[in-house]
């Protein structure tokens, strides 16, 4: 796809969806990228212009892809290198990006590098991964995985030393001291680069480098490697953009933009479970006060917003009390919880209420950054806790109320993952066809609201000004661009509320309501009063006519 | 012509943005700059410690103040354009203040709460007292926890006194409302105490705010009413309670608010004392010893002279109040040295009952009836102070109960009086 605007990712409605989760084109019971790509047109005429897919690489898939054994093919059941490069094609062709998983830290403990590594101590790829004769070393590391992991070390029993995993024990890290891995892995990004891929999502990025007496995250180390990596793509490939995958702080977050010569964009994981505490709590505080500790970032660069993805509601980036505060308001039941997260979609977590799930996409597309949309949620899609660790929110894409949720022809018994059945968020009750029928099915709702978005770049590259009525329950904000200004303005609450706005300095000018464009009254001397009712929210253009 | 809103528009401005609660919390202040900080820190320490994730605001009704007392109050508000970095909260709590028309007036205030929280639709109310440098962050907890968790509808507060602290309430408002309306509570006219939002709307909703007691003594008729109601009546022990020293005690004015109002409460609800009924239950939460031990220094001398020349000079008001043996005997009192004087309990409540009767058949002016009273008081406590002088917090204890058994035993000679001449 042509590079025309080296910014694109600024104005991306990214959707995040796994392939083995969406199509299945061969009747075998998983997606592949055959069926990825006849599904294009539905997420063409959905309106979002970008794809994040998660990792379709070989693997024995003990973490869902995350545990890579090839990095330079397709995992056969989603089908061949030249399915994907045809689904590459079709993608641009519907004016879709297509960014791709990059595992950079780990790999499957069956990838013959650690295949190798293990064989012998003096094996030429051993010092491809982090070795200890002792367990005891970088104390001062957490435990991620803290439901499943006791230490970030693991015994070989074959060449008799501990290696080093962040993450589960069967993903051993890679050693990124060592120069041939960090070159060998610059090649692997090279390869699917010269295939076309528009960017990549950098999974786990914080913990490439470790260093004793640290907690081994953020190091500069780490952070020298990612710029070098950063040069070769604009050098070779420019227009291509790097998303960090950082659970920080917005202030650890900050060095991965660099001065722009790092990442492109980044998530803002702390925001997330703001929005859904802002929401349970009928009050703004939560969101305004993250995003005042949320720093400026380098112009050309953006935050990525979520609501929900493929993980755990990460509940990592909050306080204990607020953790308490969300396990108990979202999780209730404690198979819902996982490591320190929930594992539930957006329309359970919002008890299917469809106002509430408006409001949190209307803030999701108007608050400064790209937005992520989790493939299912567009329709409403539920989850199934039973299917263990994050599996209950990767359940196969529901298309119809037919045969598998038209997902596969397979057998039902064969499918990957079972499809939901229950009456209120079974594919016979939440599916594609069903809500095309209707305009005022959610999925029709979302694609208003994209392509809402999509009407003015003030939404995706504006600046933000808070207001801050004294109304604690609206969440209300400027995006500015240029001569353009947009006014949000949200409800949190579950019940109707008036508002004053002080909005003197844009006096004279009339508000245009952005879904049905009407024409609201002009501002005047006097604060700007404003109803709205529960769970409802404004986008205002403001022009001086 | 419109009725005019207790609520003035700010206020009802500023309740928009506040928005629905589940506790609200009422501090009532005239000039309480020297302390209300202090409280409503205090107040919102317990908020923040024990209902953090509860809905909250603490509402300031003042009675014009020039003292910065409401600035006090709102500087304790937590919201996203004042953080302070040591305060950890999850949601905004607005601590707001009212200016009202025609204060300071306790009773005043309190409407103005109660109308603050039938709008927000509160689930609990606690009123605390601006003047108390002793409240603590879990007096909130113990206020708020038994209307929240067990749906109580009204708390009374239990608190640890001095022994000659309360004189008023503890010879008088205490052992009358036991006697009389048959539920021992220990504070019936409280300074802290908390009910349900729907206790709150319907005391809101009588057809009081015209007369005496809603103005003065406000508390003490909710207390009376929900007694009379049969509501869930807990009490709640809160710990030490002492006040700011502001100088002396306005005598007149407390028999006004607490006597005055008690007199008036028994002609309202005379259905409801004057036939057989069970006892009201007011369990005490968390109950501690209420008398303290410490040195106190009290003039009784001048409380003697001033009972000797109050029965002296009053004594043409006493005819009209008193029956002839109760006023002979008080004139035999008078004349007995210091060091013999004695107002027996027996006596004292016959007076006090004798008094109400007085109250109900409106002798002379009402008001001239409780001022009256004041003299025969200064007497009674005398008498308290000379008998607990040396005595433990047991006997002390002692002492109440049988002035309290004293009330219930004579309770038929109120019947008696009541409609009789005298």
């Amino acid at each position: 796809m042509p590079a025309q605007d080296g910014l694109w990712y600024k104005d991306a409605i990214i959707y995040q969806v796994h392939v083995r989760a969406f199509y299945d084109s061969t009747g075998d019971g998983n997606g592949d990228f055959r069926g990825l790509a006849q599904r294009l047109d539905y997420l063409q005429d959905l309106g979002i212009n970008a794809i994040w897919l998660m990792p379709f690489f070989p693997s024995p898939l003990r973490d869902d892809g995350y545990d890579i054994s090839d990095y330079r093919s397709v995992n056969p059941t989603y089908g061949t290198l030249d399915d994907f490069k045809v689904f590459l094609d079709a993608a641009h062709q519907h004016g879709i990006r297509v960014i791709i998983e990059m595992v950079l830290n780990h790999t499957s403990d069956q990838h013959p590098w650690f295949q190798e590594s293990r064989s012998s101590r003096d094996n030429p790829r051993r010092d491809w991964y982090v070795w200890s004769d002792t367990d005891t070393k970088y104390k001062g590391t957490r435990i991620i995985f803290l439901d499943t992991e006791l230490s970030n070390w693991a015994w070989d029993p074959v060449s008799k030393q501990y290696y080093w995993h962040r993450f589960f024990s069967h993903q051993p890290d890679l050693n990124y001291d060592n120069p041939q891995v960090r070159e060998e892995m610059w090649d692997v990004m090279r390869f699917w680069l010269n295939m076309g891929v528009d960017g990549f999502r950098l999974d786990a990025v914080p913990y490439l480098v470790e260093r004793e007496g640290t907690n081994c995250e953020n190091l500069a180390e780490t952070h020298s490697m990612l710029k070098e990596l950063r040069a070769r793509l604009d050098k070779e490939f420019p227009g291509r953009m790097l998303l960090a995958e950082a659970n920080q702080w917005p202030a650890d977050l900050l060095p991965y933009f660099g001065n722009g010569d790092e990442f492109h964009m980044a998530f803002h994981f702390p925001l997330m479970p703001r929005m859904f505490m802002g929401v349970k709590l009928e009050d703004r505080k939560p969101i305004t006060e993250i995003l005042k500790q949320t720093p400026q970032i380098p112009e050309p660069c953006q935050w990525c917003l979520f609501l929900r993805n493929h993980d755990e509601l990460t509940l990592e980036m909050v306080t204990d009390m607020e953790r308490d505060y969300m396990y108990d308001e979202y999780a209730r039941e404690k198979a819902q919880r996982l490591n320190l997260g929930i594992r539930r979609r957006l329309a359970p977590l919002l008890d299917n209420d469809r106002r509430k799930m408006e409001l949190m996409n209307g803030m999701l597309m108007s608050l400064p950054g790209t937005p992520i949309v989790y493939y299912g949620d567009e329709i409403g899609m539920g989850d199934n806790v039973n299917l263990g660790d994050r599996n209950g929110v990767r359940t196969p894409m529901q298309w119809s109320g037919g045969w598998n949720g038209g997902f596969s022809a397979a057998d039902p018994e064969t499918l990957y993952a079972p499809l939901l059945l229950n009456p209120v968020y079974g594919f016979q009750a939440i599916n594609v066809l069903s809500q095309k029928r209707f305009d005022h099915s959610l999925l029709s709702w979302m694609k208003l609201l994209i392509r809402v978005r999509k009407s003015s770049p003030v939404l995706s590259r504006g600046s933000i000004e808070f207001l801050y009525p004294a109304n604690h329950r609206v969440l209300a904000y400027l995006r500015k661009l240029g001569n353009e200004t947009v006014l949000v303005v949200n409800n949190l609450s579950s019940k109707a509320q008036a508002l004053e706005l002080d909005l003197k300095g844009y006096r004279g000018n009339i508000l245009i309501e952005m879904f049905g464009r009407n024409i609201f009254p002009r501002i005047g001397e006097l604060p700007y009063l404003l109803t709205l009712g529960p769970y409802q929210f404004y986008w205002f253009r403001l022009r001086r006519i | 012509m419109p009725e005019t809103s207790i609520l003035s528009d700010d206020f009802v401005r500023e309740l928009i943005n506040v928005g629905e609660v589940d506790i609200l919390v009422g501090v009532p202040t005239y000039n309480d700059g020297a302390t209300v900080g202090q409280v409503v820190q205090a107040v919102r320490a317990g908020l923040l410690q024990y209902f953090p994730r509860e809905r909250a605001v603490i509402i300031n009704a003042d009675g014009g103040s020039r003292d910065g007392t409401q600035d006090l109050v709102r500087a304790a508000s937590i919201s996203d354009l004042s953080v302070a970095p040591d305060i950890r909260a999850l949601r905004t709590l607005h601590s707001i203040s009212t200016r009202y028309e025609g204060g300071p007036a306790s009773g005043i205030a309190l409407r103005t709460i109660l109308a603050a929280a039938d709008l927000l639709q509160a689930r609990a109310c606690a009123m605390v007292a601006p003047d108390s440098p002793t409240l603590e962050p879990n007096w909130i907890e113990r206020l708020l926890r038994p209307l929240l968790r067990d749906g109580r509808d009204l708390v009374l507060p239990v608190y640890r006194r001095h022994k000659f602290e309360g004189l008023l309430i503890r010879n008088l408002v205490y052992p009358m409302t036991r006697s009389i309306y048959k539920c021992s509570v220990r504070e019936p006219y409280p300074a802290d105490f908390a009910f349900s939002g729907t206790l709150g709307s319907r005391f809101l909703a009588q057809d009081i705010w015209t007369q005496d007691q809603g103005r003065y003594g406000t508390e003490l008729w909710l207390t009376l009413s929900a007694i009379v109601e049969r509501c869930k009546v807990t009490q709640s022990f809160l710990g030490t309670k002492t006040r700011s020293e502001s100088g002396p005690a306005d005598l007149v004015k407390a028999m006004r608010e607490s006597a005055g109002v008690l007199f008036g409460s028994l002609e309202a609800n005379f259905a409801a004392w004057s036939s057989p009924r069970e006892p009201l239950e007011a369990p005490c939460v968390a109950c501690e010893p209420t008398v303290s031990l410490e040195h106190s220094r009290l003039n009784r001398k001048r409380l003697y002279q001033m009972f000797a020349f109050g029965v002296s000079e009053l004594e043409p008001v006493f005819l009209s109040i008193l029956s002839s043996p109760t006023h002979e005997a008080l004139k035999r009192l008078a004349k007995l040295p210091e060091e013999r004087f004695s107002y027996p309990e027996e006596l004292w409540v016959r007076t006090v009952y004798e008094f109400a009767a007085a109250y109900h058949k409106a002798v002379i002016g009402r008001d001239h009836i409780v001022q009256a009273l004041v003299p025969l008081f200064r007497g009674r406590a005398f008498t308290f102070l000379t008998e607990n002088r040396d005595a433990s917090a047991d006997q002390v204890e002692a002492n109440i109960e049988s002035l309290c058994q004293a009330f219930e035993q004579q309770k038929p000679y109120l019947l008696e009086v009541w409609n009789g001449r005298k």
